[in-house]
């Protein structure tokens, strides 16, 4: 059983589910689970997996982050989007911001730690895909 | 000065929050020390050779008095009693304790300040003009700017994990103090107090100092300042998709752009910016007045006229004359000055000051400038805004705390990095050989009579020292575990209003006992080529490097 958080109508939980059966780019096919590397260039054909998860190959790396955004705004996908791979509980929050609405664990992480720190602020100053408004259209308008 | 809403304390004392747990993990053997190093950077800790170093942002090196002590308490409570001024307008501290890290950041968020972003692959503290706001020469406050991105890059989710530090520089002089082309990103604003949304940007990309020394390149020519955000994000996407991370020393954005061309970078980021330009990250024009109106000059007075006064003064004081020749610059308003208080003495790291010496400057300001202090990248402190009249005994003051030197621009206010005493990045001492050099040319009237000259030195090739833009550059290289040093000539930074330049490698380096000696050559090739008032930048551009090789390198030869 994989180890996630699922956002479910804006509220974050650990969820218990079975994992999907995910296919490289290369083999997969329309209407199956896609996993991708975080340097892939998104592609609208991306539009018809069930879903599509992203492998971080370290915490550092924050192309998978882009990604992320390219998908949810310039793609406009809104299936499941899920963090994968060597994915850090310290992270979280900026993977939710940028899109992801699964985040998968590795075995050894705490999943309430994550998901206790799955939203450390209550408020951003920039704009992202999960609040689109930055802090000056709140304070200048 | 910004002052900060809710919003903005709310934000810090949960980030304060946050680092507090991760730290208490990590101690608690939750976080390894991989994990931590990522957590920590972001929070301004390193661990260096000797100690963990806190660097503290002073966004766009703008401080007030209450801040400004709050610094001096916390090196008297947390650390030994002193902090360091960096080449990046920031205030670090050496010795501070890991566990005692979250309350130190709780200190800072109790005085609208943080330690965010100071270090790791992220977006750093944005910089700028240590005059700004003040300067006769500037068209424009580059601070409200500076504001609207430092803001805007706190905690972005998308750009917190980089391929490789990130450093913006922002100027509104004609001067260029803020070295916008050795940056990753520089901004040259242009347009007037009255009416800031009418501002338009020069955006330069992809300069850096570091092992590859690159000036940026100009890919957009008259922004209009409400696409500032979303021309940086598509600059910054590009960036972070496609920068190198395969190898730290190829990842910084210039190499990326390099790679690309300037032409082909820039077709990059436009094609990602027609997507994003009229995005809700558009900065509206109430919020760029919003927040000009923070930096509102003070209310200055009219100041009576005290020519004659201040004449009589330099007659009788040569050294407060000097400090007045070299320690201050013209101010926009009539009967005020900008004032330079030098931490460059003989036996002082450059950049490093004590408790009491933080605490004065901070009374100072409280008394001269309207509250209100400044870091220069120089690593100096600069008061803004002294009215003539206090200028004598602001510089007594200055003087009976070992802050009065009147060396600005001279031989002796060296740049250096921490170097190897420090930083475990290092290559080699830096500190010993500023103070070897300032030992040796202690001389003022030798040292007027050169002018100005900047001498930058840096430990290793990170160049935190500034070397290739020093008119005379020190690098510190290991050679076979000896520490050796190569000398350059001819950098500068912009600072006169020209194009940058890179300094130019003189030949093979040497040991540290010769230093100095070819430090005198150079200098006496100087003196003896060069024309009346021309200046050491001005001789090097017309004679070249062939005489002062000869001169270093003839006895070996």
């Amino acid at each position: 059983m994989p180890q996630l958080l699922r956002k479910t109508e804006g509220q974050w939980a650990i969820s218990e589910e079975p994992k999907s059966l995910w296919q490289s780019e290369a083999e997969w096919q329309s209407g199956q689970a896609l996993l991708v590397a975080v340097d892939s260039e998104p592609s609208v054909e991306w539009l018809a997996a069930s879903s599509i998860s992203v492998d971080f190959p370290a915490l550092t790396d924050g192309r998978g982050l882009s990604l992320a955004v390219l998908l949810r705004t310039r793609l406009n996908y809104r299936g499941d989007l899920v963090a994968t791979g060597n994915v850090h509980e310290d992270i979280a929050h900026f993977l939710a911001r940028c899109g992801y609405n699964v985040i998968e664990l590795p075995e050894h992480k705490d999943l309430n730690t994550a998901l206790q720190w799955i939203a450390p602020h209550t408020g951003f100053y920039q704009a992202s895909v999960d609040s689109p408004a930055p802090v000056f259209s709140r304070t200048s308008g | 000065m910004y002052q900060y809403s809710e919003f903005d304390r709310t934000f810090v004392n949960q980030r304060v929050a946050h680092y507090r747990d991760q730290t208490a993990r990590y101690l608690d053997g939750k976080l390894s020390d991989d994990e931590f190093l990522q957590l920590r950077l972001r929070n301004g800790l390193y661990i260096q050779r000797l100690a963990p170093m806190l660097r503290v942002a002073v966004p766009y090196g703008t401080l007030s008095s209450k801040q400004l002590h709050a610094l001096a308490a916390i090196s008297r409570d947390y650390d030994r009693g002193y902090g360091h001024l960096s080449t990046r307008q920031n205030m670090q501290f050496n010795w501070p304790a890991v566990a005692d890290v979250p309350d130190i950041l709780q200190a800072l968020a109790d005085v609208d300040m943080h330690a965010i972003q100071t270090s790791g692959s992220c977006i750093r503290n944005v910089t700028t003009d240590q005059f700004a706001g003040a300067a006769a020469d500037e068209s424009i406050d580059p601070r409200p700017f500076c504001e609207l991105l430092r803001q805007w890059s706190t905690s972005h989710p998308e750009f917190e994990w980089l391929p490789r530090k990130f450093k913006i520089a922002v100027t509104g002089a004609k001067a260029d103090r803020a070295a916008v082309g050795v940056h990753d990103i520089g901004m040259r604003i242009y347009g007037t107090a009255a009416n800031p949304a009418s501002a338009e940007i020069d955006i330069y990309a992809g300069g850096g100092l570091g092992r590859t020394p690159v000036l940026g390149a100009l890919i957009r020519e008259r922004l209009p300042v409400q696409h500032l955000l979303t021309y940086t994000e598509a600059i910054m996407r590009v960036y972070n998709r496609y920068g190198r991370r395969d190898n730290k020393y190829k990842a910084r954005i210039k190499i990326l752009v390099r790679a690309l061309g300037a032409d082909g970078f820039k077709a990059q980021v436009d094609a990602e910016w027609a997507h994003i330009k009229d995005s809700a990250s558009k900065v509206p024009p109430e919020e760029l007045q919003r927040l000009s109106q923070f930096f509102q000059p003070p209310l200055f007075v009219e100041q009576p006229d005290n020519a004659a006064a201040l004449a009589d003064l330099r007659f009788a004081n040569p050294n407060f004359n000097r400090w007045l020749t070299h320690n201050i610059s013209a101010h926009q308003a009539p009967g005020y000055a900008v004032v330079t208080l030098s931490t460059k003495s003989p036996g002082v790291p450059p950049g490093d000051v004590s408790a009491e010496q933080i605490d004065a400057v901070a009374r100072w300001a409280a008394q001269f400038s309207y509250s209100e202090i400044r870091i220069s990248h120089e690593q100096n402190f600069v008061l803004p805004h002294v009215p003539v009249s206090g200028l004598f005994e602001l510089w007594q003051q200055a003087c009976a705390m070992g802050l009065g030197s009147h060396n600005i621009g001279l031989l002796s206010d060296i740049i250096c990095c921490p170097g190897g005493d420090y930083c475990s990045l290092a290559n080699a001492k830096s500190l010993p050989v500023a103070e070897a050099i300032q030992r040796r040319f202690d001389d003022y009237d030798f040292q007027f009579d050169l002018g100005e000259i900047d001498l930058n030195i840096s430990g290793c090739m990170n160049a935190c020292g500034h070397h290739h833009v020093g008119h005379i550059g020190i690098l510190g290289v290991d050679k076979k575990g000896q520490e050796f040093y190569q000398i350059s000539l001819g950098g500068h930074a912009g600072h006169s209003g020209d194009a940058p330049q890179l300094g130019q490698i003189v030949g093979p380096s040497v040991a540290r006992a010769e230093v100095c000696d070819v430090i005198d050559k150079i200098l006496q090739v100087y003196l003896h080529n060069r024309f009346a008032d021309e200046s050491f930048l001005n001789c090097f551009s017309r004679i070249g490097m062939a005489p002062f090789k000869e001169s270093i390198y003839a006895a070996a030869a």
